[in-house]
């Protein structure tokens, strides 16, 4: 008996992981809130103990205006460019 | 055009049975045992499409994953389907791969969201669905098996596994299967596809991220505002009240008293919109109150109906489908809140194309 897979047959996509930092110190943050109750409030006291603890500084803010879609390639892209890591989080 | 790559095929021994508990093994199912997806049977349904199987109809954008006719086949003859039903199927996926849908957030998220497919105009009858008694199911093949088809479309071919990328918090029956037909016998009304602007003859699917299914018993209202009322508090409880859109199914008793009052749909959307409200202060006695909410019904481009100091369910009046189902003995119409507690997903509706060849007698 054949039976035929049930599965895509799209590639598997690639993902990397960014390297790790060599340090945290004076570094800029960026901050991806997906818009939900809560969000920018929590990631902006994570972001607090890295300027405490760190030096750093927040340099841009993101919000998703669709919390449950991906962020929208041109905005990845944006932030990107003007920081050196990128915190987020479900807020609800 | 997209074009998916070969598809990959698995040679089983030739014993029924354990092809079923096979096809369990590799994680195909939703529990229930399927129908192994043997080559002919697959062949079969794809004959109801007149474009090639490689072709992709949908991608998920946060998988990457694409969808073409083929795969969807050979997930529909899993679901039990008959090949006639596979246009409805092949419809509702171009339907929802539309951006507006939000196939990711509908399929991922905590709120247990479950597409319901609701089949209108003449391809719903004459491929045997029931817009009759006992409308959500069970007892009918075609019901069953579309919808049955459309998730098990969603576990395999876009991984939207329970618990691993399907994180639900208490699921929803309708994850099962959520198809039903509009019911055209003595429905008073133009038929979704009508209204949807269909030719004359055509039938539509439409596809709503649903959140869950609210029976609406009313067996003592003899006037529209009485029936319906009791809908709008359905809408409006604070559990699912949001800007989100909604489904309501008039059982044929409930519509008798609607229209012979000669009430019209839109009469009937507008009366649910300004009745399906909260106030200010009881959205925040349940702590469901933001101002970015209510600004987004009460500002900019804000529906003539919102009432200042009240949340509406939805932004306006057409964002609630009503039209007629089920049997006609019964005072219990339904409700259906949105997945999305917001705008994150829009209803979709797509023609249907009968099979190339007509449909098998």
């Amino acid at each position: 008996m054949q039976l035929y897979s049930p599965m895509s047959t799209t590639p598997k996509r690639k993902a990397f992981r960014a390297p790790p930092l060599a340090s945290l110190e004076g570094l800029r943050i960026g901050l991806l809130e997906n818009g939900k109750l809560n969000a920018d409030e929590m990631l902006r006291e994570v972001a607090a103990l890295f300027v405490e603890r760190h030096g750093c500084t927040i340099r841009t803010v993101a919000s998703k205006r669709n919390a449950s879609a991906p962020a929208p390639s041109a905005t990845l892209t944006q932030v990107a460019q003007e920081v050196d890591f990128l915190i987020t989080g479900l807020g609800d | 055009m997209a074009v998916a790559a070969k598809p990959r095929i698995h040679e089983v021994p030739d014993d029924l049975l354990a092809a079923i508990d096979w096809c369990y093994e590799q994680g195909w199912t939703d529990g229930l045992p399927v129908v192994p997806p043997v080559v002919d049977r697959v062949d079969a349904m794809l004959a109801a499409e007149a474009r090639p199987r490689e072709m992709v109809i949908a991608h998920h954008p946060a998988t990457g994953l694409d969808l073409s006719l083929h795969a969807a086949a050979v997930n529909a003859v899993m679901a039990g389907c008959l090949p006639e039903y596979f246009p409805v199927i092949v419809a509702a996926f171009e339907a929802m791969d539309r951006t507006d849908f939000n196939f990711h957030g509908s399929t991922a998220s905590t709120g247990g969201s479950a597409p319901l497919l609701v089949v209108s105009g003449p391809y719903a009858e004459e491929i045997g669905m029931n817009a009759d008694v006992n409308l959500f199911g069970p007892g009918n093949r075609a019901n069953g098996t579309i919808g049955r088809a459309t998730r098990l479309i969603l576990r395999n071919v876009f991984q939207m596994l329970p618990g691993i990328s399907d994180k639900s918090t208490q699921g929803n029956p309708g994850k099962y299967s959520f198809c039903i037909a509009e019911r055209a016998r003595g429905n008073p009304w133009p038929l979704l596809c009508e209204a949807q602007g269909y030719d004359k003859g055509a039938s539509s699917v439409t596809c709503f991220a649903g959140g869950g299914f609210f029976n609406v018993e009313n067996h003592g209202g003899n006037t529209p505002e009485e029936v319906l009322g009791s809908v709008a508090d359905s809408m409006a409880n604070y559990g699912c009240i949001s800007l989100g859109q909604s489904v309501v199914i008039l059982a044929p008793e409930h519509m008798k008293i609607v229209t012979d009052a000669g009430w019209s749909r839109e009469k009937v959307q507008e009366f649910l919109f300004v009745a399906a409200r909260r106030s200010v202060e009881g959205m925040k006695s349940a702590g469901k109150y933001r101002d970015r909410e209510y600004d987004t019904q009460h500002g900019e481009g804000a529906h003539a109906l919102a009432m200042e100091g009240f949340m509406h369910r939805g932004l306006r009046p057409d964002d609630i489908l009503v039209t007629m189902g089920g049997g006609d003995a019964g005072g219990h119409s339904c409700f259906i809140p949105s997945w999305s507690r917001g705008r994150t997903s829009i209803m979709q509706h797509q023609a249907i194309t009968p099979p190339p060849a007509g449909i098998p007698k």
